[in-house]
């Protein structure tokens, strides 16, 4: 659906951002997993015609399986894109109806009657039918993320980009506009960039787990995992000692538990008395990958 | 900055209060001086205060002519000023300090902690206080400085001393500190919100300028001065009379209007700062009382929910041709609406409203008096007070709609869309274009509802329409342009700064002479409005003008357009990457073509104002001035032949703005010299197309000054007449770089023939101004001749070409159109179409004649068997039954008590208000359409002005056109003040002395001011020099006095005499002085000292009553006796003064109340002239019923400076 070929973006201040990036994403969710200022934002907006790559090519399938040359052929994508990006606002005086109308015809929903159709039918799947009159300003984080996942499906987009949505919904919020990602990737290409490992446990048949500009990972969650096999290793210690592990191993995690540090180690063998082996899981997959890129380049 | 001042509070919680009080201003004080916004704003001030102060462009507080850039009062006037300015910044420093902990959430961190509010409000309030005063110093420092600059002429400058300045401080600056600061504080506190704080700014600033209004009205001095809470009124209506050398030297007196309103206003202050203290919470906003719990209530919507069709939801967008289209109007529609709804366009609108309707409900034009609301005066009423609001719009708006995505963080979302790039731009500019055009269509409504309101129906909603039309360009230009910066400099507030110097270079290159429109952004010919003539042929200038920068705002928003920003982190090399990307297709080639336009337009418009006309900066014609007078001063007593008849045929083609002239003079020579050269001086040098002297060769011609010299072949022999003829030409060519010519318009044509050749140097064509004059090293300005000087009686003081005329004239114009000039219709005829008049005047009159001609309505009327014709607009005939009324009885007047009127016929003649005068020519009597025609006169209390003007100018046919004063001192006064005497007193037999009075005291005040800013030298009544304030103002002061001593009988007496005496006269012409001689002749020996100090004299008295008491006696009458003031002086020309010895007879009188209160019906119980002769002196006087108030001098007949001082009420 969407292939990426050696994406390359250099910042005025030297930052590498993105740094030969080739990925292929399929119909579907598709996770983007990486840390704050991993490259996940600035892949995004280049997908999302914001931001100019200095090298490399990205094709998008089209409806009609003829390809776009996304980085050139700005207008046509997008006419195929759905987008939600990170940092999020909306005018605070306008009602939810009245901002998506609007939005609706700059995504080109000019006929009236379809439009309010269309509408009135996303205000109802993203369940702000009743909030629709409601002015903007006073949703809350919940309703205003839904509120961009409606603007994002406006005009039937076949590429659906959300940049990082669940940041700061507790729970229940997120479940619900999680809840609402899946139903829409069984139609389209849905990229979820994110630095939360469940959301893309939860969601995601493919996916892709960057750093530092670099993909690290691509692939399944469950072949990631599954190759991670019996390598993964714990241990409760004490809080004096957790230096000196952390020089001597590939400390993936530390968590506490009950006030002494629980440490995940990735190692081949048992690495020492007392570690006793965990099924790993993405969150092991996706600290590995990072411990082993920042020895690479150690 | 959060967290230290979290420890500022900390530190401080053990501390008492007012230690607690200095932390808090310590913090806060070390806040706002670290702050580069206080340093910029303060030097930007400090700077604005420089640059006015060092420019002749801009002056204040009678900073012109004899008073010095220092004066102290100029200095107090300035800073007072500037503490209206300042307004605009410490704003900033008061919502900064009331408001920081809010806006950062602070504010829970403080007050958390154990502090009282007491002692943070009052350490925060103190602290903006002195950043504030900082600002002011700097700005005092700017004004010390700036006269020691080196291009500041020093003949101008007073000593230094520090004092005015400490003065002004004092009774100014800091009481106006300690007053708004408070009025901000308690906007801050009470609105928690920057926005709110600078709306009411805004207010103040409407609200300050619409109490202005009052001090219109002389009889709300009290209210204007006290009511003004800068005190700048006051403090201007206490030094509106002095004199030069009192303003030089003077620091006003801390009493009377000053006192009281700094009083007042202190207290003011001190109620606001309670009132500050009293409400100021420390709660989080929103969690106080429920006031406007409405807001969050959530709108439950309607529980009608369709069903959810998902295959609707599956709707994928058509992209056509149209859709494109569809988005613009969508986002135009959307960002229209957001403006028309926001808080600060519905604020400037209800300011705008509020500042609109008083000014339109009291239009007033002469004395007071109300004019009709007729659409054109309302129209540039609502341009005055309502519109210029839009520019503070447009440029905040421009701003607030390139970053509206990007304020919200929607950028990201809407950039993504699938809408091409030239749509939100343009978008953008449409919805600024719709606003304009929103507030503009509201004003028009507000006008008309006005207009309506009183009761007035002649209602043209063209004009509304095209005026307004007009009026909205610069602000569409204005708007356009920030927008651009916006979107170049991608930064909202360089894009500000940016706008900022545009805005000031617009007036700044003016000021050093850069004054062609064609590089001055936005700026044009402005086409003035008539009624009579529309817009006429100005408007093409203006257009041509209005297009050009139109262009040049096109391409800018397509070079815009190609920088757009979309998307995120674009520096200046990938914008520039993408502009010419983007500039390949269409935009390319339309932004190449707009430029095109635009250079070509330019080009076209250079070729019009600089080649085919002449461009002349003020400064180049000011060269010019002293040239002539360098160059041809020399001839400036050059014998030259007089004319002895003129025979004028003219050709008027009012449709193309154009005339021809055939002239001859009849010239002779009454000298006992030949006259060998002839100089002829033209006002248009190109319009002289050929002159026939009989026989001469043209020994030079200088085509910038008009000027040429012709040798005869034969020389003029003494005695000998010849004809002199001559052709004139005069038309446009193309268009001109300044507001075209107002003389010959379509509809309303006034040319004088002061543009037809006169002979040798003119005096008139010489630079006046002192300062000019001594940049150019003229020396002092040349004065009119001494009155004693006897050669310059040689001449009248209108002209040296002639004495009396003999005068015909054809004149033709276009066959709807009447033409006028001096003399009587003799024939009416066709010539190729044209409708030509044949006038021939029947007497000598003098070389001053005028050409009118317009579509009139005729009204005739006739006094005895004196026809009396009055031509006027046919929407303007309000008053016309007025100026006969006017015109018969100052006939009647002046011919019972003068001399017969040598015309037979009257005509009064409308013409455009694009000069707003009356003139009296011979018989012929040109009126301005500003001036009277459209005066409302319904209300009885208002002064009839149309009457008086009227009056007037019919006096003139006396005082000018039958006597007229030599070219020396003097003269005017035997003009204008013999004419504003004989107005006078058909006035008065017309509305008795009760009107007289609010006339004189307008005439007082007027004389008073106008002193204020003489630049010369004020002179006696009989050496006036031509100085409006005098010979106007003073002489009606001066002749009424004059009637009151001598009486009416006896000075009618005197000026009948006069005029038998020196009517028609040949030189040497007559003076003041011996006017002076006619009416000493007529006076007592007694009042030969009153005459010497009215016309040879400046007197001030300076009367008052001291004390008043009233008793009843048993007889059931009573008692006053008044304790009076009386004290004389004289002034010399610069207004220093001398005492004088009292001995003058004066009013006293005693007044009961009539029924409605007010002077007019008042019933005067005791009014007696009585001598006064000592400084203090006691009178007591017996009157039969219970008087109410007392006057000495109460009807302001003799020159004090303060008025009010001279009547007094009195009680049991």
């Amino acid at each position: 659906m969407l292939l990426i070929r050696h994406l390359s973006k250099t910042y005025s201040n030297g930052v590498h951002a993105l740094n030969d990036v080739n990925l292929d994403i399929p119909r579907g969710m598709f996770g983007l997993l990486g840390p704050n200022g991993a490259g996940k934002s600035s892949l995004m907006r280049t997908l999302a015609t914001l931001q100019e790559a200095d090298s490399g090519s990205v094709e998008l399938e089209a409806a009609d399986g003829t390809s776009i040359d996304v980085l050139r052929d700005k207008d046509a994508v997008r006419r195929q894109l759905g987008y939600l990006p990170q940092d999020f606002g909306v005018y605070p005086k306008v009602s939810a109806e009245d901002l998506l109308e609007h939005f609706a015809v700059l995504k080109g929903l000019t006929a009236r009657k379809q439009r309010r159709e269309v509408v009135d039918g996303l205000l109802q799947q993203v369940n702000l039918w009743d909030a629709r009159k409601r002015k903007l300003g006073t949703y809350s984080g919940g309703m205003r993320q839904r509120f961009g996942i409606a603007q994002a499906l406006l005009g039937n987009p076949r590429l659906v980009i959300v940049d990082e949505p669940t940041a700061g919904l507790d729970p229940e919020e997120r479940n619900r506009f999680l809840n609402l990602l899946a139903e829409i990737g069984e139609n389209v290409a849905v990229i979820l960039s994110t630095h939360i490992v469940e959301d893309v446990t939860d969601l995601c048949p493919t996916m892709a787990i960057m750093n530092r500009g670099q993909v690290l990972l691509t692939g399944k969650p469950n072949d990631a995992i599954a190759a991670l096999g019996s390598q993964v290793w714990r241990k409760q210690i004490a809080k004096s000692a957790l230096p000196g592990y952390e020089a001597n191993h590939i400390v993936l995690s530390t968590r506490l538990v009950g006030g002494h540090p629980v440490i995940h180690v990735f190692s081949a063998q048992r690495p020492e008395e007392g570690f006793e082996p965990v099924a790993p899981d993405l969150e092991d997959v996706y600290f590995q990958r990072l411990r082993l890129q920042s020895r690479a380049a150690a | 900055m959060c967290t230290s001042s979290v420890c500022a509070c900390n530190r401080a919680r053990q501390r008492d209060g007012i230690a607690m009080t200095l932390e808090f201003l310590r913090f806060e004080l070390r806040e706002q001086l670290r702050s580069p916004l206080l340093w910029l704003m303060a030097g930007l001030f400090a700077l604005m205060a420089f640059g006015a102060a060092t420019s002749d462009s801009i002056q204040l507080g009678g900073s012109i002519g004899n008073v010095h850039r220092n004066a102290p009062t100029v200095i107090a006037t300035w800073l007072g000023l500037f503490t209206l300015l300042g307004l605009l910044v410490i704003t900033l420093f008061i919502s900064g300090a009331l408001l920081r902990d809010f806006e950062l959430g602070t504010a829970e961190l403080i007050f958390a902690s154990p502090i009282r509010r007491r002692d943070y409000l009052l350490g925060r309030v103190l602290a903006a206080l002195l950043a504030s005063l900082l600002v002011y110093v700097l700005i005092a420092i700017g004004i010390f400085v700036a006269p020691f600059m080196p291009w500041i002429d020093p003949a101008r400058l007073g000593p230094v001393s520090l004092r005015p300045y400490l003065w002004t401080f004092a009774v100014i600056v800091i009481p106006n500190l300690l007053f708004t600061g408070a009025l901000l504080s308690l906007l801050a506190v009470l609105t928690r919100s920057i926005l709110w704080v600078y709306i009411g700014v805004i207010a103040f600033f409407v609200l300050w300028g619409i109490s202005g209004a009052l001090l219109a009205d002389i009889d709300n001095v009290w209210i204007a001065t006290l009511s003004e809470p800068l005190g700048l009124r006051a403090l201007s209506r206490t030094i509106r009379y002095w004199s030069a050398e009192e303003r030089n030297n003077g620091i006003p007196a801390l009493g009377g209007y000053l006192l009281a309103n700094r009083a007042l206003w202190l207290a003011v202050a001190i109620g606001l700062f309670a009132a500050t203290f009293a409400m100021f919470r420390t709660e989080r906003s929103g969690t106080g009382k429920a006031r406007r719990s409405k807001i969050n209530a959530p709108a439950i919507a309607p529980s009608h929910r369709p069903a959810l069709v998902a295959a609707s939801l599956r709707v994928a967008p058509s992209f056509t041709a149209a859709t494109a289209w569809r988005q613009f109007l969508r986002q135009l529609r959307f960002d229209t609406a957001g403006i028309l709804r926001s808080v600060p366009f519905l604020v400037m609108l209800a300011l705008g409203i509020a500042n609109f309707i008083p000014s339109a409900l009291f239009q007033q034009s002469m004395f007071g008096t109300t004019i009709y609301p007729v659409t054109s005066q309302m129209l540039s009423a609502l341009q005055g007070s309502y519109s210029f609001l839009l520019i503070i719009v447009v440029l905040f708006f421009a701003g607030e709609l390139v970053w509206k995505e990007r304020g919200a963080r929607l950028n990201e979302v809407s950039d993504a869309m699938p809408v091409p790039n030239w749509v939100p731009l343009l978008a953008k500019f449409g919805a600024l274009v719709t606003v304009i055009l929103s507030f503009q269509a509201i004003g028009a409504l507000a006008s008309i509802g006005v207009q309506l309101g009183r009761g007035f129906t002649q209602i043209e909603p063209l004009l509304y329409v095209k005026t307004l039309a007009l009026d909205s360009i610069v602000y569409v230009l204005m708007g356009g342009l920030a927008l651009v910066l916006q979107v170049f400099t991608n930064n909202k507030f360089l894009g500000y700064a940016l706008l900022i110097v545009v805005v000031v270079l617009q007036t700044a290159l003016g000021l050093i002479d850069f004054t062609n429109n064609l590089y001055n952004f936005g700026s044009w010919p402005i086409a003035p409005y008539s009624d009579m003539n529309g817009y006429g042929h100005f408007l093409t200038g203006q257009l041509w003008f209005q297009g050009y920068w139109g262009l040049f705002l096109l391409a800018s928003l397509m070079l815009a357009e190609a920088f757009w920003v979309r998307g995120v982190g674009m520096g200046w090399r990938q914008r520039g990457l993408l502009a010419r990307q983007r500039l390949q297709g269409g935009l390319g080639a339309a932004l190449a073509a707009s430029v095109f336009a635009f250079a070509g337009v330019g080009g076209y418009l250079y070729w019009n104002t600089n080649i085919r006309n002449e461009f002349v900066s003020p400064q180049q014609l000011m060269d010019r001035q002293a040239r002539y007078e360098k160059e041809f001063g020399q001839y400036r007593n050059l014998k030259q032949p007089r004319i002895l008849a003129s025979t004028i045929d003219v050709d008027l083609r009012p449709e193309t703005q154009s005339m021809r002239v055939h002239g001859v003079y009849r010239v002779h020579n009454p000298y006992s010299q030949p006259i060998a050269e002839v100089h002829i001086q033209m006002q248009d040098d190109k319009a002289l197309q050929s002159i026939e002297l009989g026989g001469a060769q043209s020994t030079l011609h200088d085509e910038q000054l008009g000027y040429r010299i012709y040798r005869l072949d034969r020389p003029l022999q003494p005695a000998e007449q010849r004809d002199f003829t001559f052709d004139l030409d005069f038309h446009s060519t193309g268009i001109g770089g300044q507001v075209a010519q107002h003389q010959i318009v379509e509809n309303g044509s006034f040319v004088n023939n002061r543009s037809f050749p006169s002979f040798g140097y003119d005096e008139q064509g010489q630079l006046t101004d002192r300062n000019e004059r001594r940049k150019r090293d003229l020396g002092e300005p040349t004065r009119m001749p001494k009155l004693e000087d006897e050669a310059a009686r040689a001449n009248t003081y209108l002209t040296d070409d002639a004495d009396w005329i003999t005068f015909k004239t054809t004149v033709c114009t276009t066959p709807d159109q009447i033409a006028l000039a001096p003399g009587y219709l003799k024939e009416e005829f066709q010539r190729e179409g044209r409708r030509c008049f044949r006038y021939e005047m029947d007497r000598p009159m003098l070389d001053f004649y005028a050409y009118l001609s317009a579509r009139w309505q005729v009204k005739k009327a006739s006094y005895k068997d004196i026809p009396i014709e009055v031509y006027f607009d046919p929407r303007h005939g309000y008053n016309v039954d007025r100026m006969i009324e006017s015109v018969q009885k100052s006939l009647a007047y002046y011919e019972a008590n003068f001399t017969p009127y040598q015309h037979r016929q009257v005509r009064i003649i409308e013409f455009p208000g694009y000069q707003s005068f009356a003139q009296s020519f011979a018989n012929t009597i040109p009126y301005s359409e500003s001036i009277g025609f459209i005066a409302d006169l319904r209300k009885p209390d208002d002064v009839d002005y149309v009457f008086y003007v009227t009056a007037h100018e019919i006096a003139h046919q006396w005082w000018a056109h039958q006597v007229i004063g030599a070219n020396v001192q003097g003269s005017t006064m035997l003009s204008e003040s013999l004419s504003q005497y004989s107005a006078l007193m058909v006035m008065e037999q017309e509305y008795g002395r009760a009107q007289m009075r609010q006339f004189l005291k307008t005439q007082l005040d007027r004389y008073l001011s106008g002193r204020g800013s003489e630049a010369v030298e004020e002179l006696p009544l009989y050496r006036v020099e031509n100085q409006q304030y005098i010979h106007y103002r003073k002489g009606s002061l001066v002749f009424y006095r004059l009637r009151e001593e001598i009486g009416e009988a006896a000075l009618n007496r005197a000026l009948k005499k006069f005029l038998e005496a020196k009517a028609y006269q040949q030189p040497p012409y007559t003076t003041s002085a011996e006017l002076l001689g006619f009416v000493r002749a007529e006076a007592t020996l007694e009042q030969q000292p009153l005459i010497t100090d009215l016309f040879e004299k400046m007197a001030f008295y300076d009367n008052r009553i001291d004390e008043a008491m009233l008793t009843a006696n048993p007889d059931g009458k009573y008692t006053v006796t008044l304790k009076l003031h009386a004290q004389k002086r004289y002034a010399d020309g610069t207004g220093k003064e001398t005492d004088a010895v009292m001995d003058d007879w004066i009013d006293v009188g005693v007044f009961a109340r009539g029924s409605s209160g007010k002077e007019r019906d008042e019933k005067v119980l005791y009014l007696q002239r009585h001598r006064i002769n000592s400084a203090n002196p006691t009178l007591t006087v017996q009157v039969d019923e219970l008087p109410s108030e007392v006057g000495f001098d109460p009807y302001n007949k003799l020159i004090d400076r303060l008025s009010s001082d001279n009547r007094r009420t009195v009680t049991l």
